[in-house]
C-alpha cells in the first residue's frame, strides 16, 4: 500500500468534494419538476448578487425550500452514518459492523413511537424521541458491553444485537396493539426517509454535532489503525485503548443517533461506503474517516435523487434506494478488489 | 491519483502526518463549513422572502380546520390540490372538479379524477409536484395523510385544510364546511340537505328493527375488520347493523376462532365490482374456519359498494344499499326510494341467499 502523505489525503478529499459538488448540482436539477442547469446557474447567480426575490415563487420554493435543505440533510446523514460505520468496524474489529449493529436504530425507533404515543401534538417530537431513545440504548449497551471496567468488543457486539432484537420485538408489539394510533409515518421512518423537511434551527445542531463527532473520531484515527492489528498489540505500541474505545464508542453512537433522529434508519450506507472507500483508497483510518464522510454524503445525495425521480411523482424511501443501488456497487468493488 | 514523491518525502509517515494532521483537519472542516455556510444563509434569505406577503395578495378568509389549525384560505380558490380520494370525491360532488389542479394516485372516482395531474400517493406525496401546481388550497385528511406532509406544506406557505370525520354526520358536516370554503354553497346546501334527508328517511324506516349482527370484512387473509370508532362502524349503525367486532383499534386483525364463536348473522364485503368478490367468497366457503360460519353456510353474504370505505357523499349510497340488503322488509314501498336515490338501483346489490 502506498504510504499516506498529507498531499494524498488532501488530493483525495478534494477530488471527493468535487464529486460531491457535482452531485449537489445534479440533485438540484433533477426532480419531479425538471430544471435546466443553465437556468439553475443563472438563478444562483441572481441570488449571489442579491436579486433572489425576482425569482418565481414556485421555483424558489422547489429549489431552495425543498431540494436544497433535503440535499444538505442527506449530506449530514450520509457523512454521519459512514463515519460511524467505519468507526464501529474498527472498534468491534468486525467488517460486518454498521451504525445500527449496536441497536441504536431500534432504540431510536422505539423512542419516536413512544413520543408519538405520549405527546403526538408537540412539533418535532419524533426526532426528539428518536434521539433520546438512541441515547438510552447507547447507554444500556455500553453497560452491557463492559467487562472488568473495559469495553469488550465481543460482549459489546452481543449486547448490541440482543438489545436490537429485544427493542424490535417491543416495537412490533406496540405497532400491533396500538394500530389505532397515528403511526403511519413510522413505516417510512423505519425504512429511512428524507422527504420530511427538517427545520433550519435543527440543521445547525446537526451540523455542529456532525463536525464535533467526526473531529473527535479523527483524533483517534492513528490509534484505530493500530487497534485493528489487535488490542494487545495496540497496548504494547502505547495506545491508550480504554480511552480510544470510549471516545470512538460515544462519538460514533452520537453520530448515529443524530442521523437516525433526522431521517430514520437508512441502511447499508454505514456498511458499504467505508468498505468501498477502503477498496478505492486503502484502509488507513486517517484517510478513511474524511473520505468516508464525503463518500457517504455522495452516496446519500445520489440515492435520494434516485428515490425522488425513478417513479416520480411518487417517492421511494431513500433506504430502499441505498439497499438496491448499494449492494451491486459493493459486489462490483469486492470482485475488483479480489482480482 | 499518482503523485511523485518529492525530495522531501518523509521517511516516517506518522511524524509528517501528525504535523499535518491538524492542518488537514482544519482544511477539510473549512470546506464543509463553507459548504453549509454558503448554502444555509442563502436559503434562510429565500425563506424570508417567501414569508413576505405578495404585494397584490388576494384577500384571505381565516378558517379553523377540523384538527384545530388556523388556515388562511384565499377568497377565490382557483386551484385545489386534494391529497386523499375522499376529498377528491367531495370536490367533484361540490361541482368544483374544474378547479382541482391535482390529486393522488388513488383518486379513482369520479373517472375525471384519474385525468388530473398526480402528486403521488396520499401517504408520501411529492411536495415539489404539489408546489409546482401552484395551489391556492391543499386539502388533506387526518386519517390518511401524514402530519409531516401537512406541516411541511404549511411551512412552505401553502394553506392546508385538514378534515377529520369520524362518523357519517361528521362527513356531511365536512362537506358543508368545504362548500363554504370553496364558495360552492349553491351546490353544497342542496347536496347536504339531500344526504341528511336520505339518512333520516333510513332512520325512520329502520326505527324499531333489531340491528343485524354483522362481520365487516376489510381483508380476508389475514382477517381484518373494523373497530368501533371508525366511520365504517358508524355507517353500519346507520344501516341497521352492528359489527360483532368491538374494539378500539381502528383496523383490528381478528382471529377466525373468535368470529366462529360470535357467529355474525351476515358477512359484509365491500367491492368496486360486485362480481369480482363472488369468486373469493366461493373460495372462502370451503376453507376451514370460514366453513363453520353459519352466515356463509346460509348464504347470508352482502356485497356493497366500496364507497363505504371513503368518507364522501357516495358513502350514503352504500349505507342505503346495505340497509336494503339487511332489512328488506322495511323497504316494501319502493316508489319513494326510486325517486330519492336512483344511483342505488344502478349498483349491483348482490345479496346471495
Amino acid at each position: 500500500m502506498r504510504p499516506l502523505t498529507l498531499r494524498r489525503l488532501l488530493w483525495t478529499c478534494g477530488a471527493l468534494t468535487a464529486v460531491l459538488l457535482a452531485c449537489i448540482v445534479l440533485a438540484l436539477k433533477l426532480g419531479a419538476v425538471p430544471i435546466s442547469v443553465t437556468d439553475l446557474v443563472w438563478n444562483l447567480g441572481r441570488i449571489a448578487i442579491g436579486r433572489g426575490d425576482q425569482l418565481p415563487t414556485e421555483y424558489r420554493l422547489i429549489v431552495f425550500d425543498l431540494r436544497l435543505p433535503r440535499i444538505l440533510l442527506g449530506i449530514l446523514v450520509g457523512a454521519a452514518l459512514s463515519v460511524s460505520g467505519a468507526s464501529f468496524q474498527a472498534l468491534l474489529r468486525n467488517p460486518l459492523a454498521d451504525p445500527f449493529v449496536l441497536g441504536v436504530s431500534s432504540g431510536a425507533a422505539l423512542g419516536s413511537i413512544l413520543a408519538l404515543i405520549v405527546a403526538p401534538q408537540i412539533a418535532l417530537i419524533t426526532p426528539l424521541g428518536a434521539f433520546l431513545g438512541a441515547i438510552a440504548t447507547i447507554a444500556a449497551v455500553y453497560f452491557l458491553g463492559r467487562r472488568e471496567g473495559q469495553l469488550d468488543s465481543t460482549t459489546l457486539l452481543l449486547g448490541g444485537i440482543i438489545s436490537a432484537s429485544f427493542l424490535s420485538a417491543i416495537i412490533m408489539f406496540l405497532m400491533t396493539t396500538l394500530a389505532g394510533r397515528d403511526l403511519r409515518g413510522m413505516v417510512f421512518w423505519l425504512m429511512g426517509d428524507l422527504s420530511t423537511p427538517v427545520p433550519a434551527g435543527l440543521r445547525w445542531i446537526f451540523t455542529a454535532g456532525l463536525l464535533v463527532g467526526i473531529g473527535a473520531i479523527y483524533t483517534t484515527a492513528a490509534d484505530l489503525n493500530l487497534l485493528l492489528t489487535g488490542e494487545r498489540e495496540a497496548i504494547h505500541l502505547g495506545v491508550d485503548v480504554t480511552r480510544v474505545k470510549l471516545v470512538v464508542y460515544v462519538s460514533a453512537s452520537l453520530l448515529t443517533a443524530l442521523a437516525v433522529s433526522a431521517s430514520g434508519a437508512i441502511g447499508y450506507v454505514g456498511l458499504l461506503v467505508p468498505h468501498a472507500i477502503r477498496l478505492l483508497f486503502g484502509s488507513d483510518y486517517r484517510l478513511l474517516i474524511p473520505a468516508s464522510a464525503l463518500g457517504g454524503a455522495i452516496a446519500i445525495v445520489l440515492a435520494d435523487t434516485l428515490a425522488r425521480t425513478v417513479v416520480a411523482p411518487t417517492e421511494l424511501p431513500v433506504g430502499a434506494m441505498t439497499a438496491m443501488a448499494g449492494a451491486p456497487v459493493f459486489i462490483y468493488l469486492l470482485r475488483r478488489g479480489i482480482r | 491519483m499518482e503523485f511523485k514523491s518529492s525530495p522531501h518525502a518523509p521517511k516516517c509517515i506518522d511524524a509528517d502526518f501528525s504535523k499535518g494532521r491538524l492542518a488537514a483537519l482544519c482544511a477539510w472542516m473549512a470546506v464543509l463549513i463553507f459548504l453549509f455556510g454558503a448554502a444555509v444563509p442563502a436559503q434562510t434569505r429565500m425563506a424570508q422572502a417567501t414569508a413576505e406577503p405578495p404585494a397584490a395578495a388576494p384577500a384571505a378568509h381565516r378558517f379553523t380546520d377540523e384538527i384545530g389549525r388556523r388556515v388562511d384560505v384565499p377568497m377565490d380558490v382557483k386551484r385545489i390540490v386534494s391529497l386523499a380520494p375522499n376529498l377528491t370525491e367531495i370536490v367533484f360532488a361540490l361541482g368544483e372538479g374544474d378547479h382541482l389542479a391535482g390529486d393522488t394516485d388513488f383518486c379513482d372516482y369520479p373517472p375525471e379524477a384519474t385525468q388530473k395531474p398526480r402528486v403521488g400517493g396520499p401517504v408520501n406525496p411529492n411536495l415539489e409536484q404539489i408546489v409546482a401546481l401552484t395551489p391556492g388550497l391543499v386539502l388533506a385528511t387526518k386519517s390518511i395523510n401524514r402530519r409531516e406532509t401537512v406541516e411541511a406544506l404549511a411551512h412552505l406557505g401553502l394553506p392546508v385544510y385538514v378534515t377529520d370525520p369520524h362518523s357519517v354526520d361528521e362527513m356531511i358536516t365536512s362537506v358543508e364546511r368545504l362548500g363554504r370554503i370553496l364558495h360552492a354553497e349553491k351546490t353544497a346546501v342542496p347536496l347536504v340537505e339531500d344526504l341528511r334527508a336520505r339518512l333520516s328517511d333510513l332512520d325512520r324506516r329502520l326505527a324499531g328493527t333489531v340491528p343485524r349482527r354483522v362481520l365487516f370484512v376489510v381483508w380476508t387473509d389475514p382477517l381484518i375488520s373494523i373497530g368501533r370508532d371508525t366511520f365504517i362502524a358508524d355507517a353500519l349503525r346507520r344501516a341497521g347493523a352492528r359489527s360483532v367486532v368491538d374494539t378500539t383499534a381502528e383496523w383490528p386483525r381478528v382471529s377466525l376462532e373468535e368470529i366462529v364463536r360470535l357467529q355474525p348473522e351476515f358477512v359484509v364485503f365491500a367491492s368496486a365490482h360486485a362480481g369480482d368478490t363472488q369468486h373469493d367468497i366461493d373460495a372462502l366457503r370451503s376453507r376451514p374456519g370460514w366453513r363453520e360460519l353459519d352466515a356463509l353456510r346460509h348464504g347470508h353474504i352482502v356485497v356493497i359498494s366500496d364507497a363505504i370505505n371513503r368518507p364522501a357523499p357516495r358513502m350514503v349510497d352504500a349505507i342505503e344499499q346495505l340497509a336494503r340488503a339487511l332489512h328488506s322488509e322495511s323497504f316494501v314501498s319502493r316508489d319513494r326510494q326510486s325517486r330519492r336515490a336512483p344511483h342505488v338501483t344502478e349498483e349491483t346489490c348482490a345479496c346471495a341467499r
